[in-house]
């Protein structure tokens, strides 16, 4: 994986099906073509779904957060992100950390688990969200 | 030339005081007094966990000193939860192949004498190495699998509810099933948060058991009509969709096609819910209801024993109890039962001539599709 700057997110390129990919070793995934090239993103996506495990692997606290984040490029990334859970719908900036991904909210931290919300304030809260 | 399932052995799945080689031999026992001890030539086995001094790597030989059979070949495969249904596709294929006349397959796992952390990890190993890093498990990501298709559906988490409902009342019929008590919505809604929307009682519990079948040339009422695998990216974060699994879609395609059959003439399906909402996406993704159709079909009953389509009258992977490697074979080994008129107290009501067998490996990464039955006259 090629080191990420300070400003933006590393993602890869299929030169020949033009698939955009997190970086990886091996060819594309999609065809299976070895040329492939890096490109940077800004990193800002949105929070598809998102969980807290009570039950983490070892070496992990709990609650541990989850999110899966989907980027303007469309990729997808499984990312740890900051407390508050942000719930889905909540924009995040995604960089990369050794062989993890950590995000933050970049909306104003609106409406996570666990934390007061402000009434009437930020995205919707998503159907599956229990009562608080 | 056609194969079909000559007999089937599933002991109790539960907290087991007996080891992996005891559990496997008393199924494997089971499957072949069902065949009067008649001479197998083939042996296959399968586990997924490999923890334990009686681990998998000598497992055939350990297995053929217990089973004292004169077999002249036999092999072990894997594919984590879905270990089962490779298991029995495999030794059918080989006998079509004219490998073989009489195989056994038998598949197991013993998970309760281990500690959740040691299981939360070999369990996680099924998924790809990068989002087990982010310390990703299995019902973390079932969660998401979960919140994808609440989402896109626009339910409450309480949908979710009426399989687990569904399957401990089933398995309140099953003398061998984990989780034999019915449960309610309300205490569904109450149990402990997992990995939200997930709670306690929508994951499948942590189950010690084996299944066994033994195949053989010929047809029966349990005939093997159609095998299908699909597969898909291992990373979840390379799908295009969270909320149907594309190796369910292309394991059930194969198998209908190879059958020369379509969900209209399925009687009966034993599905892999290792989470209660991915009962839904497998009915769908099976094609016998449409997109986000599946809650209504569990609302109004149809999943019944007496329903138009039973689904997991076993109890399924939420009351039968989920030994991951033996799941596959149990579902298949209901069906067979069901087929042969052997189920007992889990019989659906209608006589089924033709049922489906639906597993799934990890978070959908390799599916399999079974469909038995009557062989067309």
């Amino acid at each position: 994986m090629s080191a990420p700057g300070p400003e933006g997110l590393t993602l890869v390129k299929c030169s020949t099906c033009h698939a955009r990919f997190t970086p990886r070793e091996g060819p594309c995934p999609r065809c299976m073509s070895p040329s492939t090239e890096a490109f940077i993103v800004p990193g800002i996506g949105t929070v598809l779904a998102s969980t807290a495990l009570e039950v983490p692997p070892p070496g992990w606290e709990a609650p541990h957060l989850l999110a899966l984040v989907e980027l303007e490029d469309a990729v997808r990334l499984l990312v740890l992100p900051e407390a508050p859970l942000p719930v889905p719908g909540a924009l995040v900036e995604v960089r990369a950390d050794g062989p993890v991904y950590r995000a933050r909210r970049v909306d104003g931290d609106r409406g996570g688990r666990g934390e007061g919300d402000a009434p009437g304030a930020g995205p919707s809260r998503p159907p599956f969200e229990p009562p608080r | 030339m056609s194969v079909h399932v000559a007999s089937v052995g599933v002991g109790r799945f539960g907290k087991r005081s007996e080891g992996l080689l005891e559990l496997a031999t008393e199924a494997a026992g089971l499957a072949l007094e069902g065949i009067g001890r008649k001479k197998v030539d083939l042996f296959v086995a399968g586990t997924m966990l490999a923890h334990g001094p009686q681990g998998p790597p000598a497992l055939l030989p350990r297995l053929a000193e217990r089973l004292g059979l004169d077999w002249e070949s036999g092999f072990r495969v894997e594919a984590a939860s879905a270990t089962g249904a490779m298991a029995f596709h495999a030794a059918v294929e080989s006998i079509e192949a004219g490998r073989a006349s009489r195989a056994l397959v038998v598949a197991v796992d013993k998970m309760t004498d281990q500690p959740t952390g040691v299981l939360t990890r070999e369990l996680a190993a099924a998924l790809h190495e990068s989002e087990v890093a982010s310390g990703a498990t299995m019902p973390g990501l079932g969660s998401l699998v979960a919140q994808r298709y609440l989402q896109r559906h626009h339910l409450a988490p309480e949908a979710m509810g009426l399989v687990t409902v569904h399957d401990r009342s089933m398995a309140s019929a099953n003398p061998r099933a984990h989780l034999p008590k019915p449960v309610s919505l309300e205490e569904v809604a109450a149990s402990r948060p997992v990995a939200l929307p997930l709670r306690l009682l929508h994951c499948a519990p942590i189950s010690d058991g084996a299944a066994a079948a033994v195949v053989e040339k010929g047809a029966g009422k349990a005939t093997v009509l159609g095998l299908g695998q699909g597969f898909d990216a291992l990373r979840i974060t390379d799908r295009a969709d969270l909320s149907s699994f594309l190796a369910t879609r292309l394991a059930a395609r194969r198998a209908y096609q190879q059958s020369g059959l379509t969900r209209k003439n399925i009687d009966l399906v034993e599905l892999h819910d290792a989470f209660s909402p991915l009962a839904f996406v497998h009915l769908e993704d099976l094609g016998f209801c449409g997109s986000g159709e599946g809650p209504g079909w569990y609302e109004r009953g149809w999943v019944q024993r007496d329903g138009r389509l039973p689904v997991n009258p076993s109890g399924g992977l939420l009351g039968r109890g989920h030994p991951v490697a033996a799941t596959g074979l149990a579902g298949i080994a209901e069906i067979a039962a069901q087929l042969r008129g052997e189920a007992g107290p889990t019989a659906v009501a209608r006589p089924p001539k033709i049922g489906l067998a639906h597993s799934m490996a990890g978070l959908g990464a390799q599916n399999f599709v079974t469909i038995l039955g009557e062989a067309p006259s």
